[in-house]
Formats: C-alpha cells, structure tokens, sequence
C-alpha cells in the first residue's frame, strides 16, 4: 500500500511539473507578438467595406466575391504609385478576360485628386475612394502602394508592399486565376 | 555483541496528538497553497506573483503538505494518511501550477496596437485582433478587441471585462486616443500617414510618448500630410492639465496641441494651435480636426494553468472530504 501511495504521488507529481512547466517553455519560444505588414495576412478573409467610387456608385470588395481581385491602394501624392500605375492598367486590360478584377482604392483623398490622376492615367478599372483609410487599415499596409491579391473565396492570397513591374504583378495573380 | 548492538531503543510510537497536529499543520499548508495560488486568477496583474517572495512563501507551504505526504508514505497517521495523502497530493499540483505561472509566467503586460493590427498571444492559445475605428465609435469609448482561438472561434473583449484563456488573464483597457482628420484650404480630404508607427495609413494618434511641456509631461505622437509636405506633432492635454496649463477658454476640457513642421523639421509660421474634441482648427494651410475618446489596449497576465489547478483542486476536495466522511477510498476503510 505504501509503495501504491508513493508511486501515486510520485507519478501525479512528475506529470503536474512536466506539463505545467513545459507549458510555460513552449510559450517562450513561440512567435512575436506582433505580426505585421500586408504580408502576414495571407490565408485571412478580406476584410470589405462600402465605399464610393469615382462615378459616384457605391462599391465593395465582397461584390466582387466568386472573381479574384487584385487591390492596389494608392495615393496621389505617392511617387511610386504613379510610376506602377500603367503596368496595372495594362494588366487589368490583359487579364480582364480571364476573370481579373483590378480596384484602386485612393486612401485619404477627396474625389478631386483621384479623378485628376485617374484622367492623367487614363485608368479604366474602378477607383474607390476611401477617405477613412479603412483599407489601409485593414490590409496592414506599411507604406503605398500596397497590392492585395484576393481570390474567389474571399481570402487574402498574398500581400504585396511597395511598387510592382508587370510581370511581378502577373506572377501574383496568375496561380490564382488558374486555380 | 558490542553494548551498543545489545541495547535496542523500543521505537516510539506515535501519538494521536502527534498524528493530529501534522494533519492540521498540513491542512493549513494546503489552505495557505490554495489562497496564495488562486489569488492570481482574482488580481492576476498584481507584480508580487513574479516575485522570490512569493514563490518561497509557496515553496515553504508546500514543503509542509510534501512533510504530510511523506510521513504517511511511510505509515504515519493511520486511516487518515491515504485521502490526505491524496489532498496533499492535490495541494503540492496547484503549488507547482502557481509557481510555474509566478516565476516562468511573464509579467503583466499592455498591448497597445494600432487599429487592423493583430497580435500573437500564445500563452492563451489566441489573436487579438485590434478592431478598426471611425471618430463616432473612438468618441464613444466602447469597442472592443476581437480574441480569436486556435480552433476558429472568436469571442469579444469589452471595457471592464476580463477573460482567461490557457495560461493568461486578458483584460481590456481603454487608453486615451484621438482621431485625426486633415484638410487643405478647398475642404479637400488629405491623406494620413504614420511614418513611424507601424499602421501606415492610420489616422488615430495613441500618443505613446511622453514629451515635458510647461512643466508638465503631456503624451504625445505625431503623423504626416505628405500631399501638404508637413509633419505635424501633437500632444494630448487632459482636462487637469489644460486647467493646470490656464490655457483660455479650455481650462477643464480635453484639448490637441498641434505643431506643423516642414520636412525639414522646421515649425512653419502660424502651426501652432489647441483644438477641443470636435473642432476645426486652421494651421499653416491646413483644416484639421480631432476627435478624443479612449481604444482598447490588453493586458495580459500570466495565471496558473486551469487544467492544473481543476485537477489540484479536485484532489485536495476529494482527499479532505473522504477524511472528513471517513469514506473508504481505494478500498480501504477509515477508522480510528
């Protein structure tokens, strides 16, 4: 009974210190507490929000659930997203085709400065105007452009910082179109 | 056969009174264990947790219900020995789980995060996903933090509520913020930036800074209007400090102190000024606007682990009331 007793205890208290204490050390080592940057949101539903666009519609990310989006944030004053914005409209008119959605979101303009530069771009995919910087927000960016692939369910396939060549842009959508 | 190994000592036997005394002695081990271990789970941000102190005050309480154990290991104490062994045994589980989250466990931290941010926090299995807000909702004072598990489920965090998940106490606490919007001369929203802080393209100043400013030390942040080529810092005066401040005509209200910079750093004339909650204020060229209200940080407290301290407890009630009620356990009848 006695030898019962001790390895009673001796067993309860092994598996206590191991599992409570091991708890502690798994913590320490596990990951920062922050995450991140567009690029930590892939696999995340996207996150949408009504805004107006440039005709002055009303328009969403999620209308466009069931195609993939790509979503460029961008500014007018942002050197680096005037320079990217022909390779955009170029894809947007090479890929339209096989299901692309290209939206611009201007973030923190009025519809004054985003029409300008829509005009002197000649864009032709749909610009949304989102004053709040909602979406600058949400998708985490750390600087513009940023470049969101979204694909038909919803989810953020890859988040991009920073200006992209055409090709990198295709590289980007591509895998996902075909999916 | 030397004296010595033809003289045995008759071994002395152990009184009831003995026997009683080491079993209240233990008792009050295992109560002193249980208020020291579970008063982490009632005030988990109190910093004595993490202290030699308090672990040795465990570590000496648990030495106590360990002496029990062993005795009875060894025959002490009769009928009683097995469900207070079992007790003590429960006892010295939660000594372990709340040394465990006292010394290894780390101190209590706030989390402040811009909005859309998320944050990691594997000691409760989670993400805390730091919501998005609009000057209605930051004016308001109440949102909240999303917590997400592991598993997909999500739960909501508000103002004054307190949650345990795995090893931690989450506890939302609201801080002191302001949202900014900018304008040019035409009424043209402009653009917001933070080159700074890790949300980019965030318009909501949590003022982690602290600057001294007329003898006072008022929080403080800063943000950018890149179209307008201005940086612009901004301090927070609270309603005591703007009355400490005689500042005419806001004495007793929440106020921004605004100061516009060029790029280089240089203040530009006329960038000064103080703005209520809710008002327009024209600087250098600029119509801002700012909204103060309070978005939630969390703090996080490491608690003992619940599993350890269920199936502690659950052993120290069990051993205690078998002893109480004299019921056989393990098959072995209780009597004296």
């Amino acid at each position: 009974m006695r030898n019962a007793l001790g390895l009673l205890f001796a067993t309860i208290a092994a598996i206590a210190a191991v599992a409570i204490v091991g708890d502690y050390f798994a913590q320490s080592t596990s990951s920062q507490r922050f995450a991140g940057g567009p690029a930590a949101l892939a696999g995340a539903p996207a996150a949408s929000y009504q805004l107006k666009r440039l005709d002055g519609a009303t328009d969403s990310l999620d209308r466009y659930r069931g195609r993939v989006v790509l979503v460029n944030l961008w500014a007018s004053w942002c050197a680096p997203c005037r320079s990217e914005t022909p390779a955009l409209e170029k894809l947007y008119e090479q890929r339209r085709s096989q299901g692309l959605v290209v939206l611009g979101i201007d973030q923190g303009e009025s519809g004054a400065a985003a029409a300008t530069f829509a005009r002197q771009l000649r864009l032709e995919y749909p610009i949304l105007l989102d004053e709040d910087q909602r979406y600058g927000r949400a998708f985490s960016a750390i600087g513009l452009p940023t470049t969101i692939v979204v694909d038909k369910s919803g989810h953020i396939v890859r988040g991009i910082d920073g200006e992209l060549s055409l090709a990198e842009m295709q590289q980007a959508v591509d895998p996902v179109l075909r999916l | 056969m030397s004296a010595a190994e033809g003289i045995r000592l008759p071994r002395a036997p152990r009184s009831d009174d003995s026997d009683a005394g080491s079993r209240r002695l233990a008792l009050l081990c295992a109560g002193a264990i249980v208020a020291l271990v579970f008063a982490q789970d009632f005030a988990p941000a109190w910093p004595g947790f993490h202290t030699w102190q308090y672990a040795a005050a465990v570590v000496l309480a648990a030495a106590g219900a360990g002496s029990y154990t062993w005795n009875a290991r060894k025959g002490a104490d009769g009928a009683f020995a097995f469900p207070l062994g079992v007790a003590m045994a429960g006892a010295l589980v939660v000594a372990v789980a709340g040394l465990a989250s006292g010394l290894l466990g780390p101190d209590t931290q706030t989390l402040e995060r811009a909005p859309g941010a998320v944050a990691p926090l594997p000691e409760a299995g989670a993400a805390a996903f730091f919501p998005n807000v609009d000057s209605t909702s930051l004016a308001r004072g109440d949102i909240g933090i999303t917590l997400r598990r592991r598993d997909g489920s999500s739960l909501e965090l508000l103002a004054g509520q307190r949650r345990f998940l795995g090893a931690a106490a989450l506890v939302l606490e609201p801080h002191v913020a302001a949202y900014v919007e900018a304008r040019d001369a035409r009424g043209d929203h402009l653009t917001i930036t933070q080159p700074t802080n890790a949300a980019f393209l965030s318009s909501l100043l949590q003022f982690p800074q602290a600057v001294p400013i007329a003898g006072q030390t008022l929080p403080a942040d800063q943000f950018a209007i890149p179209s307008a080529h201005r940086q612009i810092k901004a301090f927070y005066f609270s309603r005591d400090a703007t009355s400490k401040a005689h500042v005419r005509g806001f004495a007793g209200e929440d106020a921004v102190l605004f100061a516009v910079d060029d790029e280089n750093g240089k203040l530009v004339p006329n960038g000064i000024g103080l703005a209520r909650s809710g008002d327009d204020i024209q600087l250098a060229g600029l119509r801002l606007r700012v909204t103060i209200g309070t978005y939630p940080g969390l703090a996080i407290s490491a608690v003992p682990l619940p599993l350890a301290l269920g199936l502690g407890s659950l052993c120290l009630a069990g051993g205690v009331l078998a002893a109480v009620l004299r019921v056989p356990l393990a098959g072995r009848r209780l009597s004296r």
